[in-house]
């Protein structure tokens, strides 16, 4: 195995770096198309109209039954067949990252909501607010603070998840190591290297988390 | 005027309201009491349409609860409600929880919200802690502040579920001496509580409930000089031990 040569990082820094903005770019997406696509669903979880519910309730069901690996190549597969010509390996691992989070988030929030007493929907009733200006005004501006450090942690998981994209050819952050180590035979420096770039970025985030987290506690 | 009439409600096959028919004029006091799982609550909160019945109707001056053309939004904003566990909003301060009502429901403007809800935090006797948040206040407080949300929006009628069942006892007084001024102003008020002596000095009647039944009612005098029922008699004995 010899010496460790750490010039392999810096002769390829550049390239590395271009793996590691498409990971955040893949985890960016993913992140807010997911969160957008989870609020829909969380809300409908908690609809009472079946023809909302059920479907809601199936999608969360089925997606966070199966393995991520699996829904991945899935849409790998699915998406040019749907779209009727090749979109892409970016392309399809942005789907599938959406569709896949959103199952989670849609959770996060249904719980969140959910975790606000069914009273305080009626103290806002009772003062002659309408269903939405509770919700607006009373419930979820309660449950967000309540839902913030989930979604944060959920967040970490999506950033770490994008390594999976390796395997429908995504040059993301985890693949370009590979594609430099394939080349230079370099393996313990390059994946040292991306694996301290990883800790850095997703311990930041669950510090980020943990002080909002005492942050957050309001005198109940 | 609230006519209740016939009122029957069922959470599947048990029936926690049973055919209740009660007149409440306006500037009456009424208070309901009655063992726990007797149906005052539901009863109290079927009022403002906050739950649903399935027999029977509510008609609040002339507007039926049953009618599905009626707007419960509307109507809710004739009547104030004070929760027995306050249920004032945790993330808002003392003085938005008065305000917020009034500027999104009635539209009124920031300035007028913020006199308005002064003049009431002045009359429940805490105008100090407007710029607090609910869980720096003592149970006591945050029901007063309940009650000043309940009247800024200037309710016909004010109902009031348990108030002071969740208080320690040195704090009770205070609400209740808030109530009593509140009845003394002419307030058509539904008191679901155990405080007799609240009920003595200002109710016009007192209702006692069993199992989702009215089992008597009477006015003051009558209802605890002479109870009809024995079930009424064993209640009463049972809390007048104090």
């Amino acid at each position: 195995m010899g010496t460790f040569d750490w010039r392999v990082i810096y002769d390829n820094f550049p390239f590395l770096m271009q793996g590691l903005l498409t990971t955040v770019e893949l985890a960016v997406i993913g992140i807010t198309g997911g969160l957008l696509l989870g609020v829909l669903v969380g809300m409908a979880r908690l609809s009472s109209r079946k023809i909302i519910y059920y479907p809601a309730t199936l999608f969360v069901n089925f997606f966070r039954s199966l393995p991520l690996l699996l829904v991945i190549f899935w849409f790998y597969f699915l998406v040019p067949l749907l779209a009727g010509r090749p979109m892409g390996d970016f392309f399809s691992a942005s789907v599938a990252f959406i569709i896949f989070e959103a199952s989670y988030f849609a959770e996060i929030i249904r719980a969140g909501i959910q975790s606000i007493s069914k009273e305080q929907m009626q103290a806002g009733y009772s003062t002659g607010f309408t269903y939405g200006q509770t919700m607006r005004y009373i419930i979820v501006p309660q449950a967000l603070r309540n839902m913030v450090p989930s979604l944060l942690t959920q967040a970490v998981v999506v950033f770490q998840d994008t390594s999976l994209a390796y395997v429908i050819g995504v040059k993301e952050f985890l693949r370009s190591a590979s594609i430099v180590d394939a080349r230079e035979m370099r393996s313990l420096e390059l994946y040292a290297f991306i694996g301290v770039i990883y800790f850095v970025f997703c311990f930041t985030m669950s510090k980020m988390s943990k002080r909002l987290e005492a942050k957050k506690g309001f005198a109940k | 005027m609230i006519e209740i009439q016939n009122v029957s409600k069922w959470f599947g096959n048990f029936r926690v309201l049973e055919n209740v028919s009660e007149t409440i004029e306006n500037g009456q006091v009424v208070v309901i009491c009655g063992p726990s799982g007797a149906g005052k609550s539901m009863l109290c909160k079927c009022l403002n349409g906050l739950e649903p019945f399935q027999e029977g109707d509510i008609v609040v001056d002339g507007i039926s609860l049953n009618d599905p053309s009626t707007n419960l939004i509307k109507l809710r904003q004739k009547m104030g409600m004070v929760f027995q566990r306050f249920e004032l909003y945790p993330h808002m301060k003392i003085l938005e929880n008065i305000t917020i009502a009034p500027i999104k429901v009635k539209k009124m403007s920031q300035a007028d919200a913020d006199k308005k809800a002064y003049k009431l935090l002045e009359r429940v006797g805490i105008p100090e802690q407007a710029k607090k948040y609910p869980g720096n206040l003592s149970g006591g407080q945050q029901q007063r502040v309940a009650i000043a949300r309940a009247l800024a929006m200037e309710p016909e009628i004010m109902l009031f579920d348990e108030p002071t069942s969740a208080l320690d006892p040195e704090m009770i007084k205070e609400v209740l001496d808030v109530m009593i001024d509140l009845a003394k102003s002419g307030m058509t008020m539904v008191v679901v509580t155990h405080e007799m002596g609240f009920a003595r000095e200002v109710a016009d009647e007192i209702i006692f409930m069993e199992k989702g039944k009215i089992i008597e009612r009477g006015t003051d005098v009558s209802f605890f000089k002479n109870p009809k029922s024995e079930r009424t008699k064993e209640f009463l004995d049972k809390i007048l031990l104090v």
